[in-house]
């Protein structure tokens, strides 16, 4: 099974490279039975890396330890779930996922326009095999899955040999949560290629107006919602298996998978200047290709070894290759863009400072300075030893210190934006429109500083928070009652409806909104408490308004698990009245001999009780438990929930056209200005927003 | 024997130390000044390495440290001696380390420059928004928009 799956990686490649080809000469020679050959050579690759997945799925849940890769990630007693979740767990084989992940994506992209966009989908179909050509050298010379397992023989000769049993997965990754979070990540990392391979394309062809946009919107969207995913993902498995009462630490891996995200961010607001005015093509394009070199870059640094990281599961050599197609991406984007820069001429004319126009403007000047500022500090201890080969740490205080206040003002643009009307705003209906949002807020941010949020950015966080929610919630109240006045239909339903018609504007201020419960959880961090202490059964630990006491302290016997555990057994009072009991956990994984923590959570609203088994005392043998309250962290979770159902909104099409514009022109108070609609009566023109 | 060895094995791992608690407020405060240096990339109070020597070792060094009422910036000074400036876990705001806090205000006042430099020049004379009543020129143009988008 391990040859089969080499060979089909090799195929793969050889389809890749003829996919290019035939894609380069049907394109110069504009021959459709070369482009249409060389469109099933790409979705012939899909096919390829799909077995070569499939047998290395196959080789883990069949044990065969002759294989380096299935030896040095699984043992005979992982459950099944994990054997499969071990495909990704190492270098070799989450390259191979990684290509799995791109052929599908371009097997889709592919297959879903092979009647469209005649022009552009040849050099779509170059660009995508170009990158995939990338990956399969990576799985075939640089990091194979099928590497078999060998040993020095007598002589020094190297002998194949098969393991009587494997090293096992890495304890950390034993928890149900790692089974879809890199999937999900990889999803979005992946994902942003289409985009990339769209934008490329489009300047290569010289593709007229703004149709990639239109294309690639829905993939940009489902990519950023992966990633989102991905990163919520990974925050709540190191809050919850890590143990050290945090789920946001600025490591490198996590900072990887952020600036991408702040770039694809950035696009997914300018995308509409272009949409709607005709403007920032150039500037979109490069969004695009940042992203793009990002979700590269930050491979090369978690995977090189560049920079040291807790998750970075694999590390390996293989820097050198990222670096090389890092490199060949940025001068294929410059010198295309150099080619075609006067295709690029966008209308540019700007009505008002004031607008929505210029919201934007902002909006991605904060998104690049925050990924600017993570980019920075993540490089900078390299930087440093390079420089003065002395290396200086940039810890989390630095990254908050500068990235809470970036935060906090691209809360207050989230707030701002919707209430700013393309064009031109008037001074009437700015302050008509934010009087009661920020009144709202004000007296929201109060109230929390009087209940104890006395902290100045939390403060702020929470009050931005309550202006924000306002304005979302001031959106969909005015379209309702546009419709509920003209429909008399009930005001759910008319929000309803007002949902449905728009999904991607209203499904925006989901995300939005979901933004917001988001910041709400992290204005908590500032309160977080803990406690460590050695006890014994029967003795307390306080911490807030609950006590903890130890019970017992246990050794459950060895079932059918892949390790031994060492249990503790907290009962929970909550001002002196029985509340719950608590098993926080310590773990022996005897196939790796790593020790990990399952961490006892009891999560609520106002804040979650932390407990971790820290280990036992070295002087006394005494257990060692560390109890943290971590207020409002429920809330992160809840926004990124909220903030998937609204990105799975926006993608959903809407559900009827526009109504008649005559309809809706001029009624009375609609239109703020002579020239410029109010954002609301402007959405009422247009579908998508 | 195996079995034996293994949970020998097992209970040895369990034996690993704790991150020490720090005794004091003080200690707790200093030690956020400072990463642990176990490759964790985090603040020494919060290394996430299960059973870290690394951390263990460093915080009983500022427990002690901080009980002989050492002033903060010494007890961290002595930790500079002895493990160099990547201990700290926020840049020297002098030498080298200073670019670290130049380099996002200097994006930042960059990017401010070209997104007034972008308005400045996107923006239309006034006298082509001047004029009351809605144009044909935006009339038909919003028509545009909106019979293509449902179109989508």
């Amino acid at each position: 099974m391990d040859i089969f799956g080499s060979f089909a990686l090799i195929l793969a490649v050889v389809c890749a490279l003829y996919a290019i080809a035939a894609g380069v000469a049907g394109i110069r020679a504009r021959h459709p039975l070369l482009i249409k050959s060389a469109r099933h050579a790409g979705l012939a690759v899909c096919v390829l890396v799909t077995l070569a997945t499939a047998s290395l799925v196959y080789l883990f849940l069949t044990d065969d330890f002759s294989l380096a890769y299935v030896a040095g990630h699984s043992n005979r007693d992982l459950p099944g779930f994990y054997k499969f979740a071990a495909l990704w767990s190492g270098q070799e084989g989450s390259l191979l996922f990684w290509s799995w992940l791109l052929s599908v994506y371009t097997f889709i992209a592919l297959f879903a326009n092979r009647k469209r966009h005649p022009e552009l989908m040849p050099y779509v179909g170059v660009v995508l095999a170009s990158v995939q050509l990338f990956f399969l050298f990576l799985n075939v010379f640089a990091a194979s899955p099928f590497a078999l397992l060998a040993a020095p023989a007598h002589g020094g000769e190297l002998r194949m040999v098969a393991a009587a049993d494997g090293r096992g997965l890495n304890p950390l990754l034993q928890y149900p949560e790692m089974v879809i979070h890199p999937p999900t990540l990889y999803l979005g990392y992946v994902g942003f290629t289409v985009p990339f391979a769209f934008a490329l394309a489009a300047l290569l062809g010289r593709y007229p107006g703004e149709k990639w946009i239109h294309i690639t919107r829905r993939w940009t969207m489902v990519a950023w919602c992966f990633q989102s995913l991905g990163i919520l993902l990974g925050a709540h498995w190191a809050y919850a298996v890590l143990g050290w009462g945090g789920y946001w630490g600025w490591d490198p891996v996590e900072n990887a998978s952020l600036m991408p995200w702040l770039t694809a961010t950035a696009f997914l607001h300018s995308v509409m200047m272009q949409e709607k005015r005709g403007m920032m093509k150039v500037w979109n394009f490069w969004l695009v290709f940042v992203t793009f070199g990002l979700c590269i870059l930050g491979t090369m640094l978690t995977r090189s070894g560049v920079v040291s990281s807790v998750h970075a599961f694999a590390q390996s050599n293989i820097g050198p290759w990222f670096a090389g197609f890092l490199a060949a991406i940025a001068v294929v984007c410059v010198a295309a863009y150099l080619k075609n820069s006067d295709y690029l001429r966008s209308d540019n004319q700007l009505d008002s400072l004031v607008s929505r126009e210029s919201s934007f403007l902002f909006n991605n000047l904060i998104l690049l300075l925050a990924c600017v500022a993570v980019l920075s500090g993540t490089l900078f201890p390299v930087l440093s030893e390079a420089v003065q080969g002395v290396q200086i740490s940039v810890g989390p205080p630095f990254f908050n210190k500068v990235n809470i206040p970036i935060g906090l003002f691209l809360l207050f643009l989230t707030g701002v934006g919707p209430l700013l009307a393309w064009r031109k705003t008037s001074l009437e209906s700015l302050t008509k429109n934010f009087g009661w949002p920020l009144a709202g807020g004000l007296i929201f941010g109060a109230i929390c500083v009087a209940f104890g949020a006395r902290d100045i950015y939390s403060a702020l966080s929470l009050t931005l928070s309550g202006f924000v929610a306002l304005t979302i919630a001031g959106e969909f109240i005015r379209g309702a009652r546009v419709i509920q006045a003209r429909s008399g239909a009930h005001f759910a339903a008319a929000v309803g409806h007002l949902t449905l018609r728009n999904t991607r504007r209203y499904g925006g201020y989901v995300v939005h909104f979901g933004m917001v419960l988001i910041f709400v959880g992290l204005a908590g961090a500032a309160f977080n408490q803990d406690q460590q202490a050695e006890m014994r059964p029967g003795s307390r630990l306080e911490i807030g308004s609950y006590t903890l006491v130890l019970q017992a302290f246990t050794s459950p016997p060895p079932g059918t698990e892949n390790y031994n555990a060492e249990r503790a057994t907290i009962e929970v009072l909550r001002n002196g009245q029985p509340l719950m009991m608590l098993y926080p956990e310590r773990r022996f994984y005897p196939a790796s001999e790593v020790t990990s923590t399952m961490v006892a959570i009891h999560s609520t609203l106002k804040e979650d009780l932390y407990v971790v088994y820290a280990g036992r005392s070295p002087e006394n043998q005494q257990p060692v438990i560390h109890a943290y309250v971590n207020p409002l962290v429920k809330w992160i979770w809840l926004g990124g929930v909220v903030l998937v159902l609204g990105t799975g909104l926006a993608l959903v099409p809407s559900r009827q056209p526009v109504l008649a514009f005559q309809a809706t022109t001029r009624p009375a108070g609609v239109f703020a200005s002579a020239e410029s609609p109010s954002p609301h009566a402007a959405s009422l023109l247009r579908s998508g927003d | 024997m195996l079995r034996c060895a293994l949970s020998a094995l097992a209970l040895l791992f369990l034996l690993v130390p704790p991150g020490v608690a720090q005794k004091t407020a003080q200690a707790k405060t200093i030690g956020k000044r400072m990463m642990c240096l176990c490759s964790c990339n985090q603040i020494l109070t919060e290394c996430n390495h299960v059973g870290c020597q690394v951390s263990a070792e460093m915080l009983a060094k500022l427990d002690q440290q901080v009980s002989r009422n050492e002033p903060e910036d010494l007890t961290i000074q002595a930790f500079v001696q002895e493990y160099g400036q990547k201990v700290l876990a926020l840049p020297p705001s002098q030498g080298f380390g200073r670019v670290a806090w130049i380099t996002p205000v200097v994006a930042g006042l960059a990017g401010l420059v070209v997104v007034g430099t972008m308005l400045l020049r996107w923006r239309r004379p006034a006298s082509a928004v001047a004029g009351g009543g809605i144009s044909p020129e935006i009339l038909a143009r919003a028509r545009r928009e909106a019979e293509r988008e449902s179109e989508e």
